[in-house]
């Protein structure tokens, strides 16, 4: 394992063991676990209805682990998995754990994450650490971080595609994985890459930070580039990205990523969970000035090598197949396998070799079926599995003669389900079964219309242009499921009906997955839950009987125009009495009455937490470290931990200044004695004339001790020095966010404008 | 060896009998009436995924569920936090669980009498690769005190024992018991 990666864990491992204690606060924690990727799970207040009455969980831990979050109520754990990329070792833990901590299920997500539920947060060290062993990070999972850099899942072996992107895509999910500049941002930030315009895997029209593959010549060379769009994402109301720069060149990526992140950390909302998407602040600048701040931003970054240093072997790089290429013999193929086939199997760029897809229903895989499918892998494809946005695997570098015998073993796996991409491969966020904000049950809705399409398709009764169509749904308006991109998409609402609630689905109509994502779907009006499957088929048969020749059905829905698409939905919308049919009244494989009572506040958002505080913690922890030194007897190395304590203490201050502050021992020392020493702003006024300034010479007297020697009483006083060190430190910082709360309130702005402002002029 | 994490599965006879979705009323019907007399959580789906863990019934200590894998239908308890008591104990309690939620199962009239579970079959299987992975080493580590629950389980009565070969499966053992007992007299005989 990584010694970095190691390190994290065993700091966040502390941090569970300290929030145990009561020693940090609920909104630090809360953070500090969701950017570990360890999230919120529904009833994690301890309360639930449970279709009689709402109850209360008595969870046995009193500790909590968030507001309102109990600290024994179960978690998911999402796991970063940058442009879906997995190997047989990784796919071989992500089972494992998913097994011993989880319930033995893995779901792909439509960012092309790993999702477990049902985990404790005193296990997610152990997951993590497994994770670790294979290269797999969970950091930055969720909260308000850079999430998962997703990619075209046929990247480097498209037919339509420019180049490949993967190595991009993997050079800016590293790049800003704890990049400081990336730490304190309001919200979530989603990038993509795509390796043409028209295809839709990639999807970076709904992404904050999209990058599209192109080339152009310049001086008789061809050069690599990418068109850049922002701003773009779904939610409640989807924004489509919008183009940044036509052509930017491969070497400037890094960078004018690095500077949105700072923008957006600087200047986007932090009060308002709402309105701190990018898009909002995009929308609240201007397009225009939002641009001419990244360039000038991207203008006074400090140089970094690593914008440009994974760019010298980047033409060559490749992936390995395992097998040679071949040719599939044609003859005496097996009606079964060739149905499967025509959906599952994609032709490479490369010649004899395919990409298969594995179905998986609802983006779920046991973790045997995962194991057994590693096996798979290793025989077949190496390492190049990827998961996708449609929540499936697909096995890439199959050499095509060997189609046969993979399918076999796919069926042996019962993973040789057919229809992937098509309307039976219905694709859900997890709503109500564990989601805090799920309003309607969009698994429970998307496991019934798989089975009943997958029926159906069995029985050859799909019309080919309704097979082609797409279905997805989340399970409210905050559109995990991207229901938008969908020919008919659904989003969870409730609706009253005689005093009692009612789940419905808002229906969507005309969305394009193609085109990256290109055009968002039409909201129509709201269906019962229950009358969803029924509602489905009137659609696909009006579509049926009244498309003109080669009409999709987006253009379709846009000939026919949104009266007479209210009127199809509104000839759905009824619900009768409670008295007459109660099967309305709860939701798809609920039994219980329908309430949307347990509805709480999710974790999506985050906690704002300002980094300074991150830095404290991180400084406290490296002091503990120093005393576990001292105990063992190792005196220069606690000596030495006490002393990086106060330098990651005053780091942090001074950031809150200056935040383009180097990493290292002397300007640290020199910038925090500047700002923080001779102003007297480190000095506590409560805590004598003379001891803040005492506190901070503890720092200052110890990194001018260039010629030190190393005893067990002078790592003692530093270990005792710098823990007084770090006290004043949280003073300081109190003093002055308390300070900034004074002046905010005497000029009557939001914090957000104030903080962004003394950053821009900081950094100015 | 101080093992916490583990599952026992009683298989079920003729299992494909049984609609799996009615199990999720079911459960709702358990958490509402607090049947099991411990602290039941949420129902977990997974009917749609073939040869997986079915309807789990989520406990805070343990989940339950009408496990599919292999294609074996049977009702499963597994322990996720610690238990008290010496090791042959809790693999009592945690057979106990599994057979009282099958007892419960086997006689609710939702399942139309469609469950059977004899006991005389069962899968042992330890749920922590870190300390107990599927070696020969860490077996003959449990192995006594599995032995002794299968003593007071069977009765004496002879049994016979298959291990899980794979290296990366857990640990796991199937046991086919000579004789069939019912559930009562199971319960009995570990309570």
């Amino acid at each position: 394992m990584p010694v970095d990666l190691a390190r994290e864990i065993d700091v966040f491992e502390g941090q569970i063991e300290l929030k145990k204690q009561g020693k940090i606060e609920d909104k630090l924690f809360a953070e500090t676990r969701l950017r570990r990727g360890a999230y919120g799970q529904r009833y994690d207040n301890g309360q639930r209805h449970d279709g009689i009455a709402h109850r209360s969980l008595p969870f046995p831990t009193p500790t909590t682990k968030g507001p309102e979050t109990l600290w024994d109520a179960p978690g998911m754990q999402r796991i970063k998995i940058p442009f879906g990329g997995l190997n047989p070792d990784q796919m071989d833990v992500l089972a494992d754990v998913a097994e011993e901590y989880s319930d033995a299920i893995c779901h792909i997500t439509t960012r092309q994450d790993v999702q477990l539920h049902y985990v404790h947060i005193e296990d997610t060290p152990d997951v993590m650490r497994r994770l670790a062993s294979v290269g797999i990070t969970t950091r930055e999972a969720c909260g308000n971080s850079v999430r998962n850099v997703t990619a075209c899942t046929l990247a480097g072996v498209c037919r339509c595609e420019v180049f490949d992107v993967t190595p991009y895509a993997k050079a800016t999910a590293y790049h800003l994985l704890g990049h400081p500049d990336t730490q304190e941002m309001g919200r979530k930030f989603k990038i993509a890459f795509s390796g043409c315009k028209t295809s839709s895997c990639g999807l970076t029209n709904i992404h904050d930070l999209g990058f599209i593959a192109r080339t152009w010549q310049e001086n008789g060379v061809t050069r690599r580039g990418f068109e850049v769009v922002v701003g773009g994402g779904l939610g409640a109301v989807p924004y489509d990205a919008k183009l940044f720069d036509a052509a930017v060149p491969e070497e400037e990526i890094l960078p004018l990523a690095q500077a949105t992140c700072r923008v957006f950390a600087r200047l986007g909302e932090k009060r308002n969970r709402g309105r701190a998407r990018m898009k909002f602040l995009i929308e609240k600048l201007g397009f225009d000035e939002f641009r001419r701040l990244v360039l000038e931003e991207r203008r006074i970054l400090p140089p970094d090598r690593r914008w440009t240093d994974y760019l010298k072997d980047i033409e060559r790089y490749h992936e390995t197949p395992t097998q040679a290429p071949s040719k599939l013999d044609l003859a005496n193929l097996d009606p079964e396998f060739e149905a499967w086939r025509a959906t599952n199997v994609y032709p490479q760029r490369q010649s004899g070799y395919v990409v298969a897809t594995v179905t998986l229903p609802l983006g779920d895989i046991t973790s045997w079926q995962l194991r057994q499918l590693a096996n798979v892998a290793r025989r077949y494809v190496g390492d190049n599995v990827r998961a996708t946005v449609e929540q499936n695997l697909i096995l890439r570098w199959v050499s095509e003669g060997d189609l046969p015998a993979l399918y076999a073993e796919l069926k042996r796996l019962d993973l040789a389900l057919g229809g992937a991409g098509k309307i039976e491969d219905v694709v859900a966020c997890p709503g109500t079964d564990t989601c805090k904000l799920g309003i309607a049950a969009s698994r429970g809705l998307a496991a019934v219309l798989h089975e009943r399409l997958v029926e159906r398709q069995k029985n050859g009764a799909i019309e080919p242009a309704v097979r082609d169509l797409h279905i997805k749904m989340s399970g409210c308006f905050n559109s995990c499921g991207q229901h938008h991109l969908a020919d008919i998409g659904f989003y969870g609402v409730s609706r009253k009906v005689g005093g009692a609630t009612v789940p419905h689905f808002r229906v969507l109509m005309g969305g394009e997955w193609e085109n990256n994502g290109a055009t968002y779907g039409l909201t129509i009006g709201a269906v019962p839950s229950k009358r969803i499957p029924e509602f489905i088929d009137h659609v696909t048969q009006r579509y049926v009987a009244e498309r003109q020749s080669g009409e999709r059905f987006k253009s379709y829905v846009t000939r026919i125009g949104k009266k007479a698409l209210k009127e199809m939905v509104d000839a759905f919308s009824s619900v009768p009495p409670y008295a007459v049919d109660r099967s309305l009244y709860s939701d798809w494989r609920d039994p219980r009455e329908f309430t949307i009572s347990d509805i709480t506040t999710g974790e999506c958002a985050g906690e704002v937490v300002p980094q300074i505080q991150f830095d404290l913690q991180a400084a406290e922890q490296r002091n503990f470290e120093a005393q576990v030194y001292l105990e063992q007897g190792e005196f220069q190395k606690a000596d030495e931990a006490a002393y990086q304590s106060m330098l990651i203490a005053a780091r942090g201050l001074v950031r809150t200044q200056f935040w383009d502050l180097p990493d290292e021992p002397d300007p640290i020392a020199a910038e925090f004695k500047t700002r923080f020493y001779d102003t007297g702003l480190f000095q506590s006024p409560d805590a004598g004339q003379y001891a803040g300034g005492k506190f901070a010479l503890y720092l200052l007297n110890r990194h001018a001790d260039k010629a030190r020697t190393f005893t067990a009483d002078k790592a003692r006083h530093l270990v005792e020095e710098a823990q007084l060190f770090i006290e004043a430190a949280y003073g300081c910082q109190q003093r002055m966010s308390e300070e900034r709360a004074r002046a905010l309130a005497s000029l009557d702005l939001p914090a957000a404008t104030t903080d962004a402002t003394a950053a821009a002029e900081a950094t100015a | 060896m101080d093992l916490h994490k583990f599952g026992i599965k009683f298989f079920a006879v003729d299992g494909q009998r049984i609609d799996i979705l009615k199990l999720i009323p079911l459960y709702h019907r358990w958490i509402q009436h607090n049947a099991l007399q411990e602290l039941l959580i949420d129902v977990a789906d997974y009917s749609h995924v073939p040869a997986g863990p079915g309807v789990m019934l989520i406990a805070h200590e343990g989940n339950y569920a009408l496990d599919e894998t292999g294609h074996e239908r049977g009702v499963v308890y597994y322990s996720k936090r610690r238990l008290s008591g010496e090791l042959p104990e809790r693999f009592a309690r945690v057979a106990q669980r599994a057979l009282t939620a099958a007892r419960l199962m086997s006689a609710d009239a939702e399942l139309d009498g469609t469950l059977n579970v004899p006991g005389n079959r069962l899968q042992f299987f330890a749920n922590d690769r870190l300390l107990a992975p599927n070696t020969d080493a860490a077996y003959a580590e449990l192995e006594p005190a599995f032995k002794a629950f299968l003593e007071r389980l069977y009765s004496g009565a002879p049994y016979r024992l298959a291990r899980e070969t794979d290296p990366r499966e857990r640990l796991s053992v199937t046991v086919q018991a000579d004789t069939e007992a019912p559930l009562e007299t199971l319960l009995a005989r570990l309570s």
